[in-house]
């Protein structure tokens, strides 16, 4: 790959309107489209920061800046309409995190990534409505806080409440949220309020690998470490009533629940057994591809479809995880306020997921098509009058869930017809990138560490040079 | 089936037995379920409120019994000690009665190896009764001397506030079996501050474990249930004087000798006599020097508690006294499985896996060999449960979560690996151990939020050399790149 300098990088990029930005063909080799991505002046600046330091250290491989990650992809064969860097677009594994790629199915050189869809498939969002206010709430923290931790294992090794046996699991690989409803974890109006209904029809179990599936038996019902949470919120501000009484928000104060999970370990295992076989294929495909971290299939091919009917399944897996949540966190409030989930009017309000492929029909200049979407840290985000939102969100829109870090608001929005024209119904995922995580990792100092470690008798040591 | 004869049958009512019982009484709710144990039951809490900040009021049973049978109707509780197994004829003795089991699970742990065992000063610390005893003793003490280096030693040296403690340690660092010199650096620096106060009033996200019962039979010395992860909480573990820390380490020593106070006097001259400050029992080290001070704590480990059932049956033991077990938990004598610290897992593990005597590997092992003793009566195949491709541990070390992942010392990787290390002073203190660009272990100390997506490197098997150092920069979010 060429080596080139900020300056001759920044030839490429084009400022085309207050918040977006153009990546022209050949910012990097083969791009079949242009890029784009939507930045404020603050993320802009991240950014071109990003850039800046890569250009800097002239490496590649290793970890490759956003906006590069945005041009590899759209030099992926059979890509259609742009490849889309979404706010807060950030590096990722193949593509970057807040990348969304739509690949015409058409097309028979088209292809499927699972580095386009994330380790973490179906990683979402979903919220709960209470008829509880912030003052019902406030006295009793951090006892809903204990209960909720009571009935929602979490961290490594933690062992899930609701008991599972691998008969279950492949039941719930295929079924995804059925699968709760028969058992009675989920009630039959939750299933309305999520995406595909909680159900993406083309899972096949036998897809799934045993090691994934031993890997997702454990953790079902479990929440996980790192950004996965069930946060407790209070409404803090109502910028539209008619939307927000339409998904029963009716006031400032009232308290939701925020889920925040996916697939875990099992959708790892399904994106890495995915990742091997296609690598292996490409050779005989003959598909080239900029980054290694890309490795794809044809959407036809053996490999492309097996990866799509996994997919699927570790889908369904994240929904019942989602929906078990749902239950354990509907038991714990209803044990808390001595009440019931019903009197409590828990209901779901949406559910989204911000790591999956969609097959959706899209307008392509004036004509409709049938589109691969990759979401990989983007959340789908349709318009009123849309066929596939619920009901009584046709006149609203679909509600975007838009999780916040911990310390930050998090959000909902409605779609809207502009979103659906410019980024295929697609929007970001999370609300700003935490730098405060970076904060504390700053002021290394190892020099007694060093010390200490040395008379190990440690043969090679890397260290890190900040 | 008549009152002594029992499909299945757990001895031990530590956190091995109890999760053992439990597991085999979901699996199996109509069958007839026996739990012996020679002291109190360890009981899982999950309903806890909260009186005051500090005070937590949680069910208190008189008989251990009552918990278990509440939650498992099927499950008969026996609050006594086994004196024989003679395994051929599937029969349990104990001090009061017979027992007939189907299948068997021997859970009875260890015994707190103590260095001197007749002095009434030295204190083995490694169940619940004996942090009693030691909670008792600390309230009178100035100084005391904590032998051992393991996880208990660790947290008790941390824990022990208003008295002096000398800690005598036969390695080079603190905490050698649970983390490397440069964690054992990085955490030194706690001990010379104020102890913070306790996280107990904080949620926690855990499943609470506790002992049954204020009262207790004292059935003998050494039959108490092992710690479980909770085991300081809520204890006053205060001493005489008015200070929070005041811990000196001697590296590099064993215990030489155990002296109390005349036994010492008479090995002095007068004039040493006469300046020497008087202790109850002193202690000569490896390397010369002498402390005297108000009792030891002997945290040095545990030795298997095989000797009743070693008596009569043919099992086969391996080098640290544990008894083998093969993948499914099975001892080689018919219908006898064990799990938890009297066990040594004795089947090819997995490469990021190793067996450590530790309550978390209790629960997994005991839940394990629940499942595998049904699965056998019912003929129907087994895997193996996922937790024992990957060893996982979380701890507090000195007021700092510490997480454990694969092989995070490196063990059995001789020299063929490499280390990637990011420190921040007071905060966090992050090792990786790669092989061949893999990650096959990690510990991970402070809250680095990063235990989930390291866990899911080590389990993809993912090539990392792509990344070099870069894989712990800080300013890369590596839990997003990877999810």
């Amino acid at each position: 790959m060429v080596i080139r300098t900020y300056n001759e990088e920044q030839q490429y990029l084009e400022k085309i309107s207050s918040c977006a930005w153009k990546i022209k063909k050949g910012f990097v080799p083969n791009m079949k489209v242009e890029g784009v991505f939507y930045a404020n002046d603050a993320l802009e600046k991240l950014m071109f920061d990003e850039l800046k330091n890569s250009c800097h250290s002239q490496g590649f491989g290793g970890f490759l800046p956003g906006m590069k990650q945005i041009a590899n992809v759209a030099a992926l064969p059979g890509i259609i309409g742009k490849s889309v860097g979404l706010p807060d677009v950030h590096a990722g594994y193949g593509f970057a995190i807040g990348n969304m790629a739509a690949f015409d199915m058409g097309d028979p050189k088209a292809i499927v990534s699972p580095g386009g869809v994330g380790f973490d498939i179906n990683c979402g969002v979903r919220l709960l409505r209470t008829n509880l206010s912030e003052k019902d709430v406030s006295p009793v923290k951090e006892q809903l806080a204990q209960s909720l931790f009571d009935h929602i294992p979490v961290g490594v090794g933690s062992k899930g409440v609701i008991p599972m046996t691998a008969k279950d699991l492949e039941e719930a690989l295929e079924m995804g949220m059925d699968w709760s409803l028969r058992e009675g974890y989920a009630w039959a109006e939750d299933k309305e309020h999520c995406e595909e209904y909680g159900r993406m029809l083309q899972a096949d179990p036998a897809k799934v690998s045993m090691r994934a599936k031993k890997r997702g038996l454990p953790q079902l019902g479990t929440l996980g470490a790192g950004n996965h949470y069930v946060e407790i919120q209070v409404v803090d501000e109502i910028y539209n009533k008619f939307a927000a009484n339409k998904m029963g928000i009716e006031h400032k104060g009232q308290v939701c629940v925020m889920i925040h999970s996916g697939s875990r370990g099992l959708g790892h295992q399904v994106a890495t057994d995915a990742l091997v076989a296609m690598e292996k294929a490409m050779k005989r495909d003959k598909i080239e591809v900029n980054d290694r971290q890309l490795a794809c299939a044809h959407i036809r091919s053996q490999e492309g479809q097996d990866y799509l009917k996994g997919m699927a399944g570790a889908a369904n897996y994240a929904w019942v995880n989602r929906t078990s949540m749902t239950f354990l966190t509907r038991q714990a409030f209803a044990k808390m306020f001595h009440s019931t989930p019903d009197d409590l009017d828990m209901h779901v309000i949406y559910d989204v997921s911000h790591n999956i492929a969609k097959v959706e029909e899209h307008f392509v200049e004036g004509k409709q098509r049938t589109l691969l979407l990759h979401r990989k840290g983007s959340t789908r985000a349709f318009p009123p009058h849309h066929p596939l939102i619920p009901v009584d969100y046709q006149l609203t829109g679909q509600p975007v869930l838009i999780g916040g870090t911990m310390g930050t608001c998090s959000y909902i929005l409605t779609g809207t017809e502009r979103g659906m024209l410019e980024t295929f119904g697609s929007t970001c995922h999370g609300a700003g990138r935490a730098l405060s995580r970076a904060k504390s990792r700053r002021n290394l100092d190892y020099t007694d560490v060093l010390g200490a470690l040395s008379e190990m008798g440690i043969l090679m040591l890397i260290l890190i040079k900040f | 089936m008549m009152e002594h004869e029992f499909k299945y049958a757990v001895i031990g009512g530590g956190i091995a037995g109890v999760t053992c019982v439990e597991q085999l009484s979901a699996l199996c709710p109509d069958d007839k379920i026996l739990l012996i144990t020679a002291s109190s039951v360890v009981k899982a809490i999950t309903n806890i409120s909260k009186v005051t900040s500090i005070l937590e009021d949680f069910c208190v049973v008189e008989k251990p019994s009552v918990y278990i049978s509440e939650n498992c109707p099927n499950v008969t509780v026996k609050q006594t000690r086994v004196t024989n197994l003679q395994a051929q004829k599937h029969k349990i003795i104990t001090d009061e009665d017979e027992y007939e089991y189907g299948k068997l699970c021997v859970c009875m742990g260890g015994t707190p190896n103590i260095i001197s065992k007749n002095c009434s000063y030295v204190l083995g610390i490694r169940d619940t009764e004996s942090v009693q005893e030691f909670q008792k003793r600390i309230a009178n003490a100035q100084r005391i001397m904590i032998i051992g280096n393991g996880g208990i030693a660790t947290e008790l040296v941390y824990e022990v506030e208003d008295c002096e403690v000398i800690w005598a340690i036969k390695d080079k660092s603190i905490s050698k079996s649970f983390i490397d010199a440069g964690a054992a650096e990085f955490l030194l620096p706690q001990l010379s501050q104020d102890k913070q106060s306790s996280t107990g009033s904080a949620p926690t996200k855990r499943r609470k474990y506790t002992i049954d019962g204020n009262k207790f039979r004292d059935i003998g010395h050494g039959t108490g249930t092992a710690l479980g992860p909770d085991w300081s909480e809520g204890l006053l573990l205060k001493g005489l004087d008015k200070i929070s820390h005041n811990v000196k380490i001697e590296y590099n020593v064993e215990v030489e000798a155990v002296m109390e106070k005349d036994e010492y006097r008479i090995t002095l001259t007068d004039a040493e006599q006469d300046a020497l400050s008087v202790w109850p029992v002193y202690v000569k080290l490896t390397n010369g020097t002498v402390y005297g001070c108000d009792f030891v704590v002997s945290a040095t480990g545990v030795t298997p508690n095989t000797e009743t059932l070693l008596k009569n049956n043919k099992f086969e033991v391996a080098e640290d006294g544990g008894l083998k077990v093969n993948d499914k938990m099975q001892t080689n004598i018919l219908d006898v499985y064990a799990a938890g610290d009297i066990c040594s897992a004795f089947w090819n593990p997995s490469p990021t896996w190793f067996q450590m005597r530790l309550w978390s590997q209790a629960r997994q092992m005991g839940s394990y060999a629940a499942k595998s003793m049904v699965s056998h009566t019912r003929n129907q195949d087994i895997l193996m449960d996922f937790c024992f491709e990957m060893f996982a541990h979380v701890t507090r070390f000195f007021n700092y979560k510490v997480v454990l992942l694969g092989r995070y010392n490196a063990q059995g990787l001789s020299t063929n690996y490499e280390l990637l290390l990011r420190v921040t002073k007071g905060k966090e203190y992050v090792k990786v151990v790669l092989k061949g660009g893999q990650m096959q272990g990690a510990i991970l100390i402070g809250e680095t939020d990063l235990e989930e997506t390291f866990e899911n490197l080590i389990l993809n098997k993912m090539d990392l050399s792509r990344y070099g150092e870069d894989l712990l920069d800080p300013n890369i979010d590596i839990e997003d790149y990877f999810d």
